[in-house]
């Protein structure tokens, strides 16, 4: 089997400022020579800390950002930017974490979902298109009376299924789903997270799932990236970088996250916070807040490498225990 | 006495014919030293009641319907204004979900560190004291950073310097509103940590209010959890998260996906939380709860106190019951 997606050294950059009045312009490294692939029916999860670029990774592979180097390629072909753009990404769909901002409220439910189903001409007529719709609705949860009303009318659980509904419109293979549950309750969450789920065994959909709730991705992910400062520091099974982590960042990262019972854990708490992509640290981007840098971590960036069966690590002293 | 005492405080909003009841007879007190946390889904009331401890929820559009809130013995809600204005940011003082919107985007955090001296502390409303209260949060070179405005400052700083406001009055009482919810999970954790150690080196009460039952089970002495305006369950948080009583908490933290535990699914709560003056009858929990009784529906659970101390509203959530 071949991945559904391939993504070689990607990079995303942005030039703020610029022009008389800011200064001179300068450059955002959000993402920094990222590399990974997606089998089809598959998860990856994606953390990081807020600004590390997770954002950034997504817009570009559904091809709302341009990147600034690299190659994305969707089921074998390469995304180009150009002609072949569109049809290209409707294989790809991206779901957002604000499920109010993200619908029009002055569209029906109907008329949001019906309007991807439009543009790529995937129903013949209007009556067709009525039935593709409802069949999209009950499959999220949500019935054909949901249909005509207007996003106000529902709870941010369900106006989560929406969106949901509205990329599934287009029949994708890969959903990219931006934080869909960090402004849940978590009740409505776990409803929206088992749904995933099933929506994946039904269609064999393979998901890029950004979060930064780790008890979440965990549960979803088959495998998970960690990202710092724009680039990959450690890379996966779901058991090996949320019970086994080896790189220092994501050891600190597991250990924040709150449990509800009292554990016996040592939490590392991090000094400090991420720096800015505006000008990265040289060698090793974690080094200036790591509780375990070496002189070397200040001037060389460390390569990834295996430290267990496809288990990446970006850590100079990853071979350590 | 305890420092705070909330008794059957019920709150309306609407005309008085088409009334909506927000909060339905909460009540809840806080020892000195202690820390309670409020915890429950979004639109339970967890803001209401503690916005009620200054009286901060504006009449109208909000009414006052039953009930009183002691503080140190006097009742904030018959308060007159000028007690309530040296109240508030004094004795209690508020720290808020979103320090972005509560810091002035114009003004040095410094300056507005030393705003809250002159008010409550003007003997004590020296730079000296601006510095000592920004280094006890936490923040590194307290000197440069007091002249920094807040869009210099990360998320996490910010929180800091809101906290360090709220600090600067020497309240007893310090109430925190998702104080972490907007800040990543490795800054959360430096705020929690902060709060713990403010809590030993201070010996103030806390009441914080989170729906995160992680950051609940790190810093609780206690715990009250909140349904559609009431309270249905209140137990100090060992007991609370060992062994949860209350069909809606048992539910809350099964449906919370923990990361060392691998499940196929979700025990995801069904349907959703019902909306201001859409509460069901009966047990306003029952369309969601997996034992409910034909019964619940009609009839309102009381908040029985049980022998081992806990408060539970539920009939069939005896003690002892297998889990
Ligand atoms: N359009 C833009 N122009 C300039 N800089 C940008 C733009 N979008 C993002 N950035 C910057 O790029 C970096 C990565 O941002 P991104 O939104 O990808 O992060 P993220 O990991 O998704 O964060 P969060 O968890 O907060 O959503 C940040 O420093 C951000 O400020
Ligand atoms: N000024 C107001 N007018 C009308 N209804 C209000 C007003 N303020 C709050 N409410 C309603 O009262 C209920 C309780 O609100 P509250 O803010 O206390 O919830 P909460 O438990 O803090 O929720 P969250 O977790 O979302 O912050 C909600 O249904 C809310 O919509
Ligand atoms: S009283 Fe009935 S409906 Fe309410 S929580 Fe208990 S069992 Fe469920
Ligand atoms: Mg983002
Ligand atoms: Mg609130």
């Amino acid at each position: 089997m071949r991945p559904i997606l391939e993504i070689e050294n990607l990079s995303v950059r942005y030039t703020i400022g610029g022009g008389l009045l800011n200064g001179p312009a300068n450059e955002v490294r959000a993402v920094e020579d990222v590399s990974f692939s997606i089998m089809p029916g598959e998860t990856i999860g994606l953390v990081g800390e807020s600004g590390c670029g997770k954002t950034s990774l997504g817009r570009a592979i559904v091809g709302l950002q341009r990147a600034s180097s690299g190659v994305i390629r969707f089921a074998g072909e390469t995304l180009d930017f150009g002609s072949n753009r569109q049809r290209v990404t409707s294989g790809l769909q991206m779901i957002f974490q604000n499920p109010y901002a993200s619908l029009n409220p002055r569209m029906t439910v109907e008329q949001i979902v019906g309007e991807a189903i439009q543009i790529h001409r995937l129903a013949g007529n209007a009556a067709d298109r009525r039935e593709a719709v409802v069949r999209l609705l009950v499959s999220v949860g949500l019935d054909a009376q949901h249909a005509q009303r207007y996003p106000h009318e529902f709870s941010g659980g369900q106006r989560q299924r929406i969106g949901i509904a509205r990329a599934l419109a287009v029949k994708p293979r890969l959903l990219v789903c931006d934080e869909p549950v960090s402004a849940l309750d978590v009740s409505v969450q776990a409803q929206i997270v088992n749904l995933l789920r099933d929506l994946q065994e039904a269609e064999s959909l393979a998901y890029l799932f950004i979060a930064h709730d780790l008890g979440v991705v965990r549960h979803l992910s088959h495998r998970v990236l960690v990202m710092y400062l724009g680039r990959v520091v450690e890379t996966g099974s779901s058991d090996q970088v949320c019970l086994t982590p080896r790189h220092p960042y994501t050891k600190a990262l597991i250990s924040a996250v709150p449990s509800l019972l009292p554990t016996h854990k040592t939490r590392v708490v991090l000094k400090g916070e991420l720096p800015s992509p505006l000008n990265p640290p040289a060698g090793c981007p974690f080094h200036p807040r790591c509780p375990i840098a070496e002189a070397r971590c200040r001037t060389e960036l460390p390569l990834p490498r295996e430290v267990g069966a496809s288990h990446w690590v970006a850590c100079h002293l990853a071979h350590r225990p | 006495m305890p420092l705070l005492e909330i008794n059957d405080l019920t709150l309306e909003f609407g005309a008085v014919s088409e009334s909506k009841r927000a909060l339905d007879g909460v009540s809840l007190s806080i020892e000195s030293g202690e820390t309670m946390c409020l915890v429950g889904e979004s639109g339970s009331g967890k803001s209401l009641t503690a916005l009620s401890i200054a009286k901060l929820v504006p009449t109208p559009p909000a009414r006052y319907v039953r009930g009183s809130i002691l503080l140190e013995g006097r009742d904030v809600l018959t308060l007159p204004d000028r007690e309530l204005h040296r109240l508030r940011g004094g004795l209690v003082s508020f720290v808020f979900q979103d320090p972005g919107a509560s810091l002035n985007p114009v003004m040095p955090v410094g300056r507005q560190v030393m705003e809250v001296l002159e008010l409550h502390r003007p003997k004590a409303a020296t730079r000296a004291e601006v510095c000592r209260l920004l280094a006890l949060v936490g923040i590194a070179s307290p000197q440069e950073r007091a002249s920094s405005y807040p869009h210099q400052l990360s998320g996490g700083m910010q929180q800091r310097v809101m906290i360090a406001m709220a600090l600067a009055s020497n309240p007893k009482l310090l109430v925190a509103d998702e104080p972490t919810t907007a800040l990543d999970v490795t800054i959360q954790a430096q705020i929690m940590e902060l709060l713990a150690d403010l809590k030993q080196r201070l010996g103030m009460s806390i009441l914080l209010i989170t729906h995160n039952l992680g950051v609940a089970a790190a810093l609780a002495d206690r715990i009250v959890v909140m349904y559609a305006g009431q309270v249905v369950e209140m137990a100090p948080a060992l007991a609370l998260l060992s062994d949860p009583r209350h069909p809606y908490t048992r539910a809350l933290m099964e449906s919370a996906p923990e990361l060392g535990v691998s499940t196929a699914r979700l025990k995801a709560i069904p349907g959703s939380v019902p909306r201001l003056g859409a509460f069901p009858s009966g047990c306003r929990f029952h369309p969601r709860c997996s034992i409910a009784a034909p019964e619940c529906a009609s009839r309102d659970p009381s908040l029985e106190q049980w022998p081992d101390g806990r408060k539970v509203r539920c009939p069939f959530a005896r003690k002892g019951d297998a889990v």
